[in-house]
């Protein structure tokens, strides 16, 4: 075994080196891959560093490098890229950064990875993988995703409005608002959900006001069905699986609750005509769609009542009108 | 035997070792090498080396993969380490993380 020392700094320059060399591969610069005597000499320059004899033992400063490292290179790179940009371009920039950026800890951890077994666990320290990602999150993360939020909010107004837009672009951006929680939602949900349904819920009830005007009670009701559809939907492709409740909720809520009298009052349309008419399938439509929400049959109910009420109390005039005969009676109230 | 299952461990006086993969990956550090992904060359060619291991520890290293993956099966037999050994056999050991 190497019995001589390595000085921090000729050592560092070393490994140096060979984190220069990772950031070009990354950046897809012409640049032929890692060897093996490459990745040894890089593994075994950490080794040699860690094992000396204090004081030439250079862990902690190695753990600091380490996150200088990563620091570094995102100052210097990773943020200009993404200032640069806007919308959908930035959008598919920090897409592109944050694979990169995993790579990136992935290849380090391997090198430093005697630092995490002995150095870390001693001092229970963050995990190199857990440094790297907070690296991220600090200097990357923190400064864009307000930004990003937006960004991603206006393309799900636009697909909304009917335009396509690219739906796996925004599940993998999705996707790092919850992975940079770091096994928690709160990320996704603080940063992103809150406002989504925030704007969700401005966005249909601006449409709700302008459809009650216009339509009639089934045409509104088939609607409201379709934009819940489209939003299950939503939620299935790109939007997180914890979202979909919330989201449902939302939509219920701005389209049938809040407009819930003015629909089923409707002069020519409403439920009382409906159930006059006996139109099975809007009336199955709107118990559908009143059901799951809480509480929300209860005005339907009632209207069903009033309406029974009033052809009952017709028939029972009828039958008396007509005639006295308890049969025929009977028969009118039956049928 | 297919060319992918095997590996070749190189001592530092250059002697060559070839070896399962399976028996390679018993050591964390040889397991990292071949399985990381995104251009190592030695995940093509299959070979990695030491320039610090000597040709003897390596030979028992070797040894000693395939005697574990037998204690692992069931089979529990001993394994001698000759004294002289012992120390440098230990800080491979560390060295490969095993």
């Amino acid at each position: 075994m190497e019995n001589k020392t390595i000085g921090l700094d000729k050592g560092w320059d070393y490994m140096q080196k060979g984190i220069t060399k990772l950031k070009r591969i990354l950046e897809g610069l012409p640049e032929p891959p890692f060897t093996s005597e490459e990745y040894m000499m890089l593994y075994t320059t950490i080794y040699n560093m860690c094992t000396q004899k204090p004081p030439h033992d250079y862990s902690q400063q190695l753990y600091d490098k380490y996150r200088e490292a990563f620091e570094e290179y995102i100052t210097s790179t990773v943020l200009p890229s993404l200032r640069e940009k806007h919308d959908e371009f930035m959008l598919r920039e920090l897409v592109k950064r944050w694979a990169n950026h995993k790579v990136m800890v992935r290849w380090l951890s391997r090198f430093f990875h005697y630092l995490d077994r002995y150095f870390i666990a001693r001092r229970s320290l963050p995990t190199l993988n857990e440094v790297g990602l907070t690296c991220f999150r600090d200097l990357v993360y923190q400064e864009v995703h307000a930004k990003v939020k937006d960004a991603v909010i206006t393309l799900i107004d636009k697909e909304r409005e009917g335009e396509q837009i690219d739906r796996a672009l925004l599940k993998n951006v999705l996707d790092i608002f919850v992975e940079i929680g770091m096994g928690q939602m709160d990320r996704y949900e603080d940063d992103f959900e809150a406002d989504m349904l925030q704007d969700t819920g401005a966005y249909y009830s601006r449409k709700a006001s302008s459809w009650i005007e216009e339509d009639s009670c089934p045409d509104y009701m088939l609607k409201s069905e379709e934009c819940l559809k489209k939003e299950r939907d939503r939620v299935s492709h790109y939007l997180h699986s914890s979202s979909e409740t919330k989201l449902s909720e939302k939509v219920q809520n701005e389209l049938l609750v809040a407009y819930a009298n003015r629909l089923l009052e409707k002069e020519h349309s409403g439920c009382r005509p409906l159930l006059r008419n006996d139109k099975v399938e809007d009336l199955s439509r709107m118990y559908r769609l009143y059901c799951k929400i809480p509480r929300g049959l209860d005005p339907v109910a009632n209207i069903f009542k009033q309406h029974i009420t009033a052809e009952g109390t017709a028939l029972v005039q009828q039958a008396e009108d007509a005639t006295s005969n308890q049969v025929n009676f009977i028969i009118i109230l039956l049928v | 035997m297919k060319k992918e299952d095997i590996v070749k461990l190189i001592s530092a006086e250059g002697m060559e070792f070839v070896i399962d993969k399976e028996a390679a990956m018993v050591s964390q550090t040889i397991r990292n090498m071949l399985t990381s992904p995104g251009g190592f060359a030695e995940a093509e060619h299959g070979e990695v080396t030491f320039p610090e291991i000597s040709a003897v520890i390596l030979e028992k290293i070797c040894q000693y993969f395939y005697w574990s993956l037998q204690y692992s099966r069931g089979k529990e037999t001993e394994f001698h380490i000759e004294p002289e050994l012992t120390l440098e056999l230990m800080m491979a050991a560390n060295y490969l993380h095993t």
